[in-house]
C-alpha cells in the first residue's frame, strides 16, 4: 500500500524535476524520490520504531537543521543524499508510521517553500499530493495535523480563505452554518476546557494576580481586550465575593473592547456577554457593571474612549491565547497596549502563545516552529484523552484548525520582516514594570495542571512570567506588569 | 540586675539598709547600689568564676546579707554574663543557630502548607464558578437552538431526556454533529446532565442520584461523570468526586466505550479524566487513590501524604486527589 503510493508519488514528480535519472539503484525505491527532493540529511537510523510523539520527529529534524537545507526542485542536480537505501528499506517496515509522518512534513515544508518562492503551480501540486495522504478526522495525530496545515497552506495559495477548490475540512452546508457553527463552537470550547488547561491556565493566573493587586480597593475596573464569552470573569467574581481581606465585595466594572466584526469565531455578541456576566454577578451578589468600548475599524484603541472613574483600580487584561483568536493584527495589540500605558493601569495581565526559538530561519523557521507548536497541542490532547477521537476532532476542527490557518497567515504576511517577538518583551521595553507572581499563584497553576495529564508543566521563566509546557515544548506564557511608579499622568 | 519583685511591698531595714519584702518569706531586693557593690566585690575577687558566696560576703561586708542571697545572685550573675561567652563558643552558637533555623524552616513549611491548602480550596471554587458560567452559556444556546428547531421542525419531541431521545430533539444539531458525534451532542437542561447515553448506560443513568442544582455552587451529583462531567453539555467542575463514585464505574465507563467501539456511535460523549487510560489495568488500580473514597475520609484537611510539597517547579502527581475531601455534597 505504501509502496504503491510512493510509486505514484514518484511519477508525479518526475515531470517537475530536471534530474529524471534515478542515480541510485534501479529498483523503484522510495529513496529515489528523496533524490528528487534534494532530500535533507536524515538519519533514518535514529528513528525509533516505537511510535513516539510527532513533535519529537519535528524536533529532531529541526535540530538537524534539515528544514532549511531543502533545495528547490529543478535547481539542483547534485543532491547530497546520505540516505542509504539499505537502511531505508530496512527501516520502512518498522517505521511505516514515522516514514509517512516524515514524508508529510517534508511535503509541507516543500509546499511552504514553494509558496514562499511564489511557485504556485508547484505548491499546488504538492498540496494535491498532501491531501491524498492526510485526513482531518481519521488517522494519527500527524495526519490530522498535516491536514490542517495543508488546508491553511491551500488558503494562503488562493489568497483569501475559501474559493473553488475542494476543501478538506468542511464546516457543513452553508445554510446550516450559523447555527451549527455556534453549537460547534460551544461544544468545542467546553471540550477544550475539559481536556486541557489551556484556557484556565491563563485565566486563573491573571485572575490571581488581579486579586492580589486589588486587595484593598473598593472599585475595580477591568479593560478586557478580547472578552469573548467572558468566562474568565466568572471565577474572578466568585473570588471577589468571597474575599476575606479588604473591603468586602468591591464593585467590579468591566469594559470590553468590541470590534466592528468579531468574525465568525465569536459566540454571540459582546452585548450578550455583558448580559450573561451581569446575570451571573447578580446571582452571586457581586456588584457589577458592564461597558463596551468600540475600537476603530482598523482596531486602533483610543484610551480617551474609555470611561474612567476616580479611585478605581484599573486593570488591563490581554488574552491572546487559545481559544481567543490568537492572531489579531499586531498593530491592534500594539495600539491597545501602548494606549493602556497612558492610562497608568494598576496591573497589566498578558497571556500569549509562546513561540520557540526561530533563529534566523525566516518564514521557514517560523513555519516549522508553528508545526512544532501545534503538534505539541495535538499530542497533549491525545495524551489526555486517547479514546475520545471524536471530541478531539471537533476541537481540532473548530478551534485548532482556524488557529493554524491564522498562524500561517500571519507568518506569511510577516515573512519579510524581523521576528516579531513576544508581547511580554514589548511590554518590558515599553517601560512597564514586572510584578512578581506570588507563591499562591504558582501553587494554583501547579495544582491546576495536576488535574490534567502528567505531561503538562509550569515553568517560571521570570519573576513575573510563567509558562505552560507540554513535555518539552512551551505553549503559553502568562506575564504580569504594572505601570512604573513615577510615570506622569 | 533582676528585679522580679518590684510589685511586692518592701521595707527598708534600718541597720543594714537592705530592702526586704514584707511577705512571710522575706526576699532581698537587689537594688542598684547593692548590685554595684556586689559587682565590685566580684571583680576584686577575680571575676564571677573565681568568687564564691563566702568570699563575696566577706568583701562586701554588708550586714544581713546571707550566703543564701549571695549564692542565688551570683548564679544569676554568672548566667547573665553567659551570652557574651557564647559568642566565643562556636559549637554552642552553631547548635543554637541550627535549632533556630530548623524551627524557622518548620514554621515556613507549615505556613506554606497552609497556604497551599487555601489555594487548593480557592481553586476548586473558581473552577466551579467557571463551570457554572459555562453552563449558563450552554443552556441559553440550547434553548435558542431548541426554539429554532421547534419552530422549524414543527415541534419535535420535547424534552432532553438524556441521550435516549437523541434523535428526536435537535434535528439540526444532528446534521451539524453528524460528522463528529453521530447522534446528537446534547445540551441537556440544568436538571439533567447525563451525557452518558446509549442503551448500555441507561440503567446506570437512573441509578444516579440527582439533586437539584442550586446557584450557590452545589453541583449535580452526577457521579457517573467522574471528574470531568462529560462532554460538551455540561459546565461541570472537574473536581466533583462524590462519595459513591466507584472505581469500577469509572473504570468501566471508558473501557466499555473504548476499545471495541467508537464511543460516539453509542451516543455517548464521554470526556473521562485524563489519567484514565483504557488500555492499562495498572492505571485503573491507581485510580483507587483518586476515586475510591471511603466513608472514613472526612473533611479534616488534605492528606498530606498525597499532597506533595515540592520545592521544584512541578505539580503534584495527578494521581493525587487534592480536592478529594473538599467535595460538595448535594
Amino acid at each position: 500500500m505504501a509502496m504503491a503510493i510512493d510509486n505514484a508519488f514518484e511519477v508525479d514528480f518526475c515531470s517537475y524535476s530536471t534530474s529524471t535519472t534515478t542515480t541510485t539503484t534501479a529498483d523503484e525505491d522510495p529513496a529515489c524520490t528523496w533524490n528528487h527532493w534534494g532530500s535533507p540529511v536524515v538519519d533514518w537510523g535514529s528513528l525509533s520504531s516505537e511510535r513516539d510523539e510527532f513533535q519529537d520527529l519535528i524536533e529532531s529534524m529541526m535540530d538537524d537543521g534539515t528544514g532549511f537545507e531543502l533545495t528547490r526542485l529543478g535547481h539542483d542536480h547534485e543532491t547530497s543524499n546520505s540516505v542509504s537505501t539499505d537502511t531505508m528499506v530496512a527501516d520502512e517496515e518498522t517505521n511505516g508510521e514515522d516514514f509517512k509522518g516524515l514524508r508529510m512534513v517534508h511535503l509541507l515544508m516543500a509546499a511552504a517553500e514553494a509558496l514562499m518562492g511564489a511557485n504556485k503551480s508547484l505548491a499546488r501540486v504538492i498540496l494535491v499530493r498532501l491531501k491524498e495522504l492526510v485526513s482531518p478526522s481519521d488517522g494519527t495525530n500527524m495526519e490530522r495535523l498535516a491536514a490542517y496545515f495543508t488546508e491553511a497552506l491551500q488558503s494562503l495559495l488562493e489568497g483569501s480563505g475559501g474559493g473553488h477548490s475542494k476543501h478538506l475540512i468542511t464546516n457543513g452546508p452553508q445554510h446550516h452554518r450559523d447555527k451549527h457553527r455556534e453549537a460547534d463552537m460551544l461544544a468545542a470550547f467546553q471540550l477544550l476546557q475539559d481536556m486541557s488547561p489551556y484556557v484556565k491556565f491563563g485565566h486563573f493566573t491573571a485572575n490571581q494576580a488581579i486579586l492580589e493587586a486589588v486587595t484593598h480597593d473598593r472599585r475595580i475596573h477591568i479593560v478586557d481586550y478580547d472578552i469573548m464569552e467572558g468566562i474568565q470573569w466568572a471565577s474572578l467574581m466568585q473570588a471577589l465575593v468571597s474575599r476575606k481581606e479588604g473591603p468586602p465585595t468591591p464593585h467590579l466594572r468591566i469594559t470590553a473592547l468590541s470590534r466592528g466584526s468579531n468574525g465568525w469565531r465569536s459566540i454571540g455578541t459582546i452585548q450578550e456577554t455583558g448580559r450573561r456576566l451581569t446575570t451571573f454577578a447578580s446571582s452571586i451578589g457581586q456588584p457589577f457593571s458592564f461597558h463596551q468600548c468600540r475600537l476603530d475599524s482598523d482596531e486602533t484603541f483610543r484610551p480617551s474612549a474609555l470611561k474612567l472613574v476616580r479611585g478605581e483600580a484599573l486593570i488591563i487584561n490581554c488574552m491572546l491565547n487559545l481559544p481567543h483568536f490568537s492572531h489579531r493584527p499586531p498593530s491592534s495589540v500594539a495600539s491597545f497596549l501602548s494606549g493602556a500605558k497612558t492610562l497608568n493601569p494598576r496591573l497589566v495581565t498578558l497571556v500569549e502563545e509562546e513561540a520557540g526559538p526561530i533563529g534566523d530561519g525566516g518564514f521557514m523557521g517560523r513555519f516549522m516552529d508553528s508545526l512544532h507548536h501545534y503538534s505539541a497541542v495535538f499530542d497533549s490532547l491525545e495524551a489526555g484523552f486517547p479514546m475520545q477521537c471524536r471530541a478531539r476532532a471537533l476541537v481540532e476542527r473548530v478551534i485548532l484548525g482556524p488557529q493554524i490557518a491564522g498562524s500561517l497567515t500571519q507568518i506569511y504576511r510577516n515573512r519579510n520582516e524581523e521576528e516579531s517577538g513576544r508581547w511580554s518583551e514589548w511590554l518590558d521595553t515599553m517601560g512597564f514594570n514586572p510584578v512578581s507572581i506570588s507563591f499562591a499563584n504558582h501553587c494554583q497553576a501547579k495544582l491546576l495542571l495536576g488535574l490534567f495529564n502528567d505531561g503538562y508543566r509550569v515553568e517560571e521563566l521570570a519573576n513575573n512570567r510563567v509558562v505552560l509546557d507540554w513535555k518539552s515544548r512551551r505553549l503559553l506564557s502568562a506575564s504580569i506588569w504594572t505601570s512604573p511608579p513615577d510615570s506622569d499622568l | 540586675m533582676n528585679s522580679h519583685h518590684d510589685n511586692r511591698p518592701m521595707c527598708v531595714q534600718p541597720d543594714s539598709g537592705l530592702v526586704l519584702t514584707t511577705d512571710p518569706k522575706p526576699r532581698l531586693r537587689w537594688t542598684v547600689e547593692l548590685h554595684d557593690r556586689f559587682v565590685d566585690a566580684v571583680t576584686q575577687l577575680g571575676g564571677p568564676d573565681k568568687a564564691t558566696p563566702k568570699t563575696i560576703m566577706r568583701v562586701m561586708g554588708v550586714k544581713g546579707l546571707t550566703l543564701y542571697h549571695l549564692k542565688s545572685h551570683l548564679q544569676k550573675f554568672r548566667l547573665g554574663k553567659q551570652p557574651h561567652k557564647e559568642f566565643n563558643d562556636h559549637s554552642m552558637k552553631d547548635a543554637v543557630a541550627h535549632t533556630w533555623y530548623a524551627i524557622r524552616m518548620q514554621m515556613e513549611v507549615q505556613r506554606r502548607l497552609h497556604e497551599q491548602l487555601e489555594v487548593q480550596r480557592h481553586l476548586q471554587l473558581r473552577i466551579e464558578a467557571q463551570g457554572k458560567y459555562m453552563q449558563s452559556i450552554l443552556e441559553r444556546a440550547c434553548q435558542t437552538l431548541a426554539g429554532e428547531n421547534m419552530a422549524a421542525a414543527g415541534g419535535a419531541a420535547g424534552g432532553y431526556k438524556g441521550v435516549g431521545n437523541h434523535r428526536g430533539v435537535l434535528p439540526h444539531m444532528d446534521g451539524a454533529m453528524k460528522d463528529n458525534f453521530g447522534p446528537t451532542l446534547n445540551f441537556p437542561p440544568f436538571q439533567d446532565l447525563n451525557i452518558y447515553g446509549g442503551d448500555q448506560h441507561l440503567d446506570i443513568q437512573h441509578n444516579v442520584e440527582r439533586s437539584s442544582p442550586s446557584l450557590d455552587g452545589h453541583f449535580m451529583s452526577n457521579k457517573r461523570h467522574g471528574p470531568y462531567g462529560g462532554g460538551g453539555g455540561t459546565g461541570k467542575s472537574p473536581l466533583i468526586w462524590s462519595d459513591e463514585l466507584r472505581l469500577q464505574d469509572l473504570g468501566m465507563a471508558p473501557s466499555c466505550l473504548g476499545p471495541q467501539d467508537d464511543p460516539f456511535k453509542t451516543g455517548v460523549i464521554q470526556i473521562g479524566p485524563p489519567s484514565i487510560d483504557t488500555t492499562g489495568i495498572g492505571k485503573l488500580e491507581s485510580l483507587s487513590d483518586i476515586y475510591d473514597t471511603k466513608p472514613g475520609i472526612s473533611n479534616d484537611g488534605i492528606d498530606e501524604r498525597k499532597f506533595e510539597l515540592s520545592p521544584k517547579p512541578e505539580r503534584p502527581s495527578p494521581r493525587r486527589a487534592p480536592f478529594q475531601t473538599e467535595r460538595m455534597n448535594p
